[in-house]
């Protein structure tokens, strides 16, 4: 069974989402660094009052936690829990949410040990601060880490923090603690005496705290929060437009930047024309990083159309002639020969399948807000590693870490891209540069490019079944980027399938990518598992057997096959369809985790695609927040049929060709089907990871699925319409996003076509990202403002 | 640079700004009122939705110039408290992930109930098409929208 816990890569993460959505969620936090300067942690408020929050001219904001509140005779705990005198619990969440919930997942395992009121807890974001461990979201690891672990994680915290409220209590009360109880921020007397956790803080919070391995844990039959649908945390601040993200706070003075980099894979900036560029009304600076040039403005449009203004002439590298196909080609040739499977009486399957690059696209580019006044650096950043952020902002300003305050904002989306800490050191660089604030941004299209890809991969399947259907042979051999060149057993390793399958033949081979390349939701689970799935599926086939039939005759792990039935159930596997529908299932197995879903989809024959309906399966062991599970499935299921069906990034002359979200066709509203989520608990006590979960089945549920419905294997991804059209049938011209008609993509597939507009070929100043300058096919479904 | 008035939030409003400046970045960067979102700048993404005169439109296709004399309405407008019937519809259907482009989504469907209070799927599918969530909530934003819709009939 794979399971990769300690993978090392990062990518996106586990978890919950929810709160009750009437409660003020407020929260909003200026904690004081060792240093004793502000450390600005800003998430929005929901106070009721309309408009902006707006952080004082020092940088503090209005009412913020947890020193505010120990200010206003509040109590701190621990590092994570303040108490104010009304009983709010305050806890401070550690680690970033990029959209997997993880600062409810916090709050609410915290709040369960604690036996806290759950309609009193607010929840404020940590800085960058060692003391809190590792603050990195990746690796689906989150949740198992702060659940499963037993005098390490946060149940300890919370276990702690409520032994230190009855043992204040009782000694309030002269009895031993062990005549309390607690229930709802409140210890309780046998003798029905009651005294809240704001009334003990003070006193509680100037005892001992217990050793780790003293404290009890609940019993989880006794959980009352966990394990119980709760909405985000965040929800209210996000409905109401008051979340933070990094460019929002508003600072006086600010400066506002914008990159261009270079278009050309790995290039270099050879010289800079920027007269145009300075001549721009409100432009300020321009800056030469290297691997590209920063306009700084007065307003964000000042500098946009700077960078429009630019003349850059790039150093290609040598990378002019670089091209995807090249690029695949190259990883099917650097595969050994292996002789065809030989085996007498047999049935033998063989096919491809090659994987694209993708990229991370979140909906939030790249963006960092820096300010940089003598020695003391602040930054505003959604990042998955707080602490490289802090390194690089420290680096670029040439100051010790401990100058710097990195103030860990929501992240718009995440998925693996949120690792690095390039823009962190541009923006200190600049606001060193300028004496200023500045809001640094990647425009979409410098975001898409600059990005570190899923790698592209090469996968070549064979396998073989008996006369009786049993799998006598399974030969998996896969070359992708990423990983160095040369043989990689490790990669080979984690190929293995979920399956009983008796000495499967794993090869892998690294072809080093010309192309930046990154961890990417579910890392290299998203290219072997679909790969295995379909190996899966063709067997299934060769042995004319159903192919859940098959999966479940092949497999001994109960929680594989526990998912697999229900999916399978709630799904209808297995009744009529009409004629080219079908419908693909596939599982995953890993993070501790196990998922099986099942896509029904209609092959037009034409080759478009619509997906009917996605039915998921999922046991994750303990669960947390069942909203938070399903959302994530959710989420990850549309991440699968967006890049088995539209979305990829394809290399051309050297250059990335897609700019935006109408090249990078993502799934839209109409294009997402029903998606059910069933949750199967019960068959393991710990806390599996959730975050990635989603997505490694899907594109093979994807492939299955168009084989059932047309009998057409496809060996690529996205899928083309011309893959799978009928003989003879016209395919749909490229339909990508087309032009200002209110329906224009309302209806469609999710526009399975190759990427559109190849781009010139000599550098031009970019279109400007505005009003009547864009070059791209602009998509306004909105009636009655046709904008060019 | 030219001063232009238009209508914020209920507000009359003046604003200095070069008359090509989108309407996004007249918001965020000169009046501070950042809740609509970029996310492409070239209208293709929904992120920086609001409504100018009850239409959703995306802020950053729309120039200073163009919204003169206009109501221009962005999620901080939207309600006071978070108590219009889509805000807390869409709290109740615990729609937000990241939440970054649910800003604009609010937006787009407050311009589709404005126009059709109660909407089909169909109608839903067409209003909401100019949008792009890459967390993939769009099961949760149809419920959302619904929810909205059905409370405001009953
Ligand atoms: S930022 Fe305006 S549509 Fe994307
Ligand atoms: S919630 Fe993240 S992009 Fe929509």
């Amino acid at each position: 069974m794979s399971s990769d816990s300690n993978e090392p890569a990062e990518g996106l993460h586990n978890d919950a989402i929810h709160s009750d959505p009437t409660r003020d969620v407020s929260r909003r936090t200026v904690l004081k660094g060792a240093a004793g300067f502000q450390l600005a942690a800003v998430f929005g408020p929901f106070d009721g009052i309309l408009g902006f929050v707006t952080a004082h001219p020092d940088g503090t904001l209005v009412d913020a936690a947890p020193d505010a509140i120990v200010q206003a005779g509040g109590s701190r705990i621990s590092q994570w829990l303040t108490i104010a005198p009304d009983g709010t619990v305050t806890i401070t969440a550690h680690k970033g949410d990029l959209g997997q919930g993880i600062r409810t997942t916090v709050a609410m395992i915290i709040a369960e040990e604690l036996d806290a009121d759950w309609e009193h807890v607010k929840v404020v974001q940590a800085p960058a601060d060692n003391a809190f461990g590792n603050q990195g979201v990746a690796g689906s690891g989150s949740t198992s880490s702060m659940f499963n672990s037993i005098t390490m994680g946060l149940r300890t915290v919370g276990a702690a923090a409520r032994t230190m409220f009855v043992e204040a209590a009782a000694a309030r009360w002269g009895i031993p603690a062990a005549r309390c109880r607690t229930e709802k921020s409140t210890v309780i007397a046998d003798d029905g005496r009651r005294l809240t956790y704001g009334e003990l803080a003070a006193d509680a919070a100037k005892r001992t705290p217990p050793a780790a391995n003293a404290v009890q844990l609940k019993n989880a039959a006794n959980f009352t929060l966990i394990g119980r649908p709760t909405a985000h945390v965040d929800n209210a601040d996000v409905a109401t437009g008051r979340a933070q993200f990094a460019l929002d706070p508003v600072r006086p003075g600010t400066r506002y930047a914008v990159v261009s980099k270079s278009p050309f894979i790995g290039g270099r900036v050879r010289a800079v024309d920027d007269a145009a560029a300075r001549a721009v009304p409100g432009v300020i600076d321009v800056v030469n990083v290297g691997n590209g040039v920063a306009v700084v403005g007065e307003h964000t449009w000042a500098a946009l159309k700077g960078r429009a203004a630019l003349r850059i002439t790039w150093d290609d590298r040598g990378n002019a002639g670089l091209t995807s196909d090249g690029i695949m080609a190259a990883k099917a040739a650097a595969l050994p020969d292996a002789p065809p499977i030989d085996i007498p009486g047999a049935r033998v399957v063989a096919s491809t399948l090659d994987l694209p690059f993708l990229a991370h696209a979140t909906m939030e580019p790249m963006t960092c807000m820096a300010e940089v006044v003598g020695d003391r650096v602040t930054v505003w950043v959604g990042t998955q590693s707080p602490q490289s952020a802090r390194q690089g902002a420290a680096q670029a300003a040439g100051v010790p870490e401990g100058n710097v305050t990195v103030n860990c904002m929501l992240m718009g989306g995440g998925f693996g891209r949120r690792g690095g800490n390039e823009w962190v050191r541009e923006a200190v660089t600049l606001s060193k540069r300028l004496g200023a604030p500045v809001k640094l941004l990647y425009p979409r299209d410098e975001d898409m490019r600059t990005d570190n890809f899923r790698p592209a991969s090469h996968h070549r399947l064979r396998g073989a079944v008996d006369a009786s259907g049993r799998i006598v042979a399974w030969q998996h051999h896969l070359a992708s980027g990423g990983s160095g060149n040369g043989p990689n057993q490790n990669l080979a390793n984690q190929a293995r399938p979920s399956y009983n399958i008796a000495s499967p033949d794993l090869q892998a081979v690294g072809v080093g990518d010309p192309l930046s390349v990154g961890a990417w939701r579910s890392v290299s689970h998203s290219q072997i598992n679909p790969a295995n799935e379909v190996l899966m599926d063709m067997l299934a086939h060769a042995a004319s057997q159903d192919p859940l039939a098959f999966r479940l005759a092949n497999l001994t792990n109960n929680r594989l096959r526990g998912v697999l039935e229900l999916a399978a159930e709630k799904a209808g596997w297995g009744t009529a369809l009409p004629p080219r529908v079908g419908r693909g299932i596939a599982a995953c197995a890993a993070w501790n985790s196990y998922v099986a879903q099942v896509v029904e989809l209609e092959v037009a024959v034409d080759g478009r695609i619509k997906v009917r309906r996605v039915v998921a399966a999922v046991d994750c062991g303990q669960v947390i927040n069942p909203l938070g599970v399903k959302a994530q499935i959710e989420g990850a299921s549309v991440d699968g049929l967006s890049t088995a069906l539209g979305a990829a990034i394809t290399v051309d002359g050297g250059r990335v060709q897609e700019r935006t979200f109408a090249e990078y066709v993502w799934f839209r509203m109409a294009d997402t089907p029903p998606i059910e989520v069933h949750i199967l608990t019960g068959k393991s006590s710990s806390a599996g990871g959730m975050g990635e979960l989603g997505y490694p089945a899907m594109p093979a549920a994807v492939i299955n699925a168009v084989f059932a419905a047309t009998g057409v294997r496809v060996t690529r991804l996205p899928i083309q319409p011309a893959d799978v059209a009928l003989a003879g049938a016209p395919t749909p011209v490229s339909t990508a996003v087309s032009t200002a008609v209110p329906t224009a993509v309302s209806t469609a597939v999710p526009t399975a076509v190759p990427p559109t507009a190849p781009p010139p070929t000599t550098v031009p100043p970019r279109p400007t990202d505005g009003p009547g300058t864009s070059s791209s096919k602009v998509f306004l479904p909105w009636g009655g403002t046709g904008r060019p | 640079m030219a001063r232009h008035a238009f209508t914020l939030n209920g507000q009359p409003r003046e604003v200095e700004a070069p008359d090509d400046m989108p309407l996004l970045w007249v918001l965020r960067d000169l009046v501070g009122l950042t809740g609509a979102k970029y996310g492409c700048g070239e209208g293709v993404c929904g992120s920086c939705t609001v409504l100018v005169d009850g239409a959703a439109v995306p802020s950053c296709q729309l120039s200073v110039t163009e919204v003169r004399g206009s109501a221009v309405t962005t999620i901080e407008g939207l309600s006071a408290d978070g108590s219009h019937p889509l805000q807390r519809a869409w709290m109740a259907e615990d729609v937000p992930q990241c939440g970054y482009c649910q800003a604009g989504q609010i937006m787009g469907a407050a311009g589709l109930l404005a126009a059709k209070p109660q909407p089909t799927d169909a109608d839903i599918d067409a209003a909401m098409a100019g949008h792009v969530c890459r967390c993939g909530t769009y099961v949760r934003i149809r419920a959302a929208i619904h929810r909205a819709a059905q409370e405001a009939r009953a």
